[in-house]
Formats: structure tokens, sequence, C-alpha cells
């Protein structure tokens, strides 16, 4: 499937939120996620499933003032 | 030395630290242990998908220290409300530091937007931190629709140049019935530990930490520097007179002399 991620178009094998994550291979720790403007608790990523019009951010804590 | 309470939350330390800027995650952790802070300010991004980030959540809440998101980055209210959304659910905290900066220059806070996302933030059930201009006006508003704190600034982000904006602190620090934390321009623990005489209930620091030769030791100075300004705000500050008054009394006896 073909999606928005970070604002560029991503392609991967999957379905849910989790599925994406999973396949990024990166940190869960300090991260949230938002589709179409709408933040996901992370009690939810297993069963939010992804479509063509998904438009994914990913956020990651980093340091700052 | 008296403890800081803010949103019931119990603070020894009345020295708040920035995690920015330092050169690695290493010099950042052994200054900030050396500074004894209790609570350190991060930042959201959109996430690097091409490098792995340095991870320092890890350190961090290893030593328990409590940690505070900022909105920065924000140009609006509504951004601002979204980032505090999005960092309460990276961090699982309820706490933000609400900046909202739209002129990158600068970096002078928005005041009108700051005071609409920290009502809004305050209905969602956030303990808001916002960081604005020594405005003794906004600092009063943003109190009465629920602030736990105010953090007015000294001068510029990064800035160094200490409290310029001295004589609004004093207004604010006198007006206002929430913690005062004075941020940004806090260039030397000098200045810090004048925030502290003068009142103010603790300082956040970043810069002038983080970008020192030895961050671990400039860490400590901040660390002795805030306490000494505490202790000698709690313990009663003689009064400014233009005349000399003498510390000893003043006898004739060397008259015998002439």
């Amino acid at each position: 499937m073909k999606i928005m991620l970070n604002d560029a178009p991503h392609e991967f094998s999957g379905e849910t939120l989790q599925d994406l994550l999973t396949h990024l291979d990166k940190s869960e720790q300090g991260i949230a996620i938002a589709i179409n403007q709408q933040v996901v608790p992370k009690s939810l990523w297993r069963s939010t499933e992804l479509n063509e019009q998904s438009q994914v951010f990913i956020f990651e804590s980093i340091a700052g003032g | 030395m008296s403890s800081l309470f803010i949103a019931g939350h119990e603070f020894h330390s009345r020295l708040f630290t920035g995690t920015g800027k330092y050169a690695s995650a290493d010099a950042m952790m052994d200054s900030l242990t050396a500074s004894e802070s209790e609570l350190v300010t991060l930042s959201l991004r959109r996430m690097d998908l091409k490098n792995q980030t340095d991870n320092i959540l890890k350190p961090l809440q290893q030593q328990g220290i409590k940690l505070l998101p900022n909105t920065s980055g924000a140009r609006t209210a509504k951004e601002a409300v979204f980032a505090a959304e999005l960092a309460r659910e990276a961090l699982q905290t309820n706490w933000v530091k609400l900046e909202i900066h739209p002129d990158p220059r600068y970096l002078m806070p928005d005041g009108m937007e700051t005071l609409l996302a920290a009502e809004e933030l305050i209905k969602k059930g956030f303990v808001v931190m916002p960081y604005v201009h020594a405005d003794p006006v906004l600092c009063k508003r943003l109190e009465e629709v629920g602030c736990q704190c105010v953090m007015p600034l000294g001068s510029p982000i990064g800035s160094n140049m200490g409290l310029a904006s001295r004589p609004f602190l004093e207004i604010i620090i006198e007006q206002s019935t929430v913690p005062v934390i004075v941020d940004a321009g806090i260039g030397a623990p000098s200045d810090a530990a004048l925030a502290l005489e003068i009142g103010a209930d603790a300082v956040l620091v970043n810069t002038a930490m983080a970008v020192a030769r030895q961050p671990a030791q400039m860490g400590k100075a901040f660390r002795l520097a805030v306490e000494a300004g505490r202790m000698a705000y709690e313990s009663g500050l003689g009064e400014r007179r233009v005349q000399a008054q003498a510390t000893s009394p003043l006898t004739d006896f060397l008259g015998a002399l002439s």
C-alpha cells in the first residue's frame, strides 16, 4: 500500500499503524503519531487501519530548550 | 531552603534545564546530573526516517528527571495545541511548556496566541507553563485562565544577555500568585542568582550550560548560584541606600593622635 508518511509517498506491505511501525523498525519510545491531523493514542495503533488516503505523521522527541 | 510546588508537584531544585545544544548525550547527562535539576525540557519534531536519533530519553528517565515537552516550532495557538497533544502522547505527561514564536530571528513569543492556546489546553486538562514576554498584564491574564506558573523571559532565547527585563520581572513577581520562572537569556550563574534574589521562584537555563567548555562544571556552578540566590531571598536582603552607613562604631579614639 502507498501512503503519505511525513509528507512523502511511502510504500509498505501491511494494514495497520502497528504494521507500519514494525516495517520502519524505529524505537517506539517517545514517539507520537497523527493521521489526518488527529493524534492516535498508542492503545489504538494495533487497531488503526491505514488506506491510500492516509496522511501519516510520526513525531519523535528530541533535545530542546 | 523551601521546596517549590507546581500543580502539586514538589521540586527541591529551583533550577530547570533544557536539553538542547549539548555536544553529546553524555555531556548533557553529566551537566544535568551536576546541576541536580529535576525538570528538563524536550522538543518534538517529525521523525527522521533515514537516521537513528540519539536516544536521550532513556538516561533522563533512568535518572528520574521530570520531562517537560515544549511546543517549539508552533507559530499559532492551533499548532501549539496540536503539538501539546502529540507531546502528551509521546512522553505520557500532561505538562507542557507552551511556546509560540512565529519570528525565527528574535524568537519573540506571541502573547495573544499564547493566551488563546493556554485557555484551550487548560480546558483539555494540561498543566500549562507559558513562555512569554516579561509582560505583567499578560502574566496576570495567563494566571486568570488557569496557568500553574508563568515563564517570562530575561532576554531573547540563547542571547546570554541576562535579565534585560528586570524592572518588568519585578512587577510580575510582586503581582503573581503562581510561581514565576525566569526563562531565556540567562547567560551566567550570576544572572540566575539575581533572578532568585529578586524573588523569582525558579529559572530555566539551557544554552549557558550546554555550550560551556565544561558543561558538567557549569551545571554545578548554576546549581550553587540558584541555591545562593534563593537562600539570600529567603534570608532577606538589606535595603539599598545612597548614603553610607557605618558598620563599625565611629569612635573618636584616633583623635588622640592629632
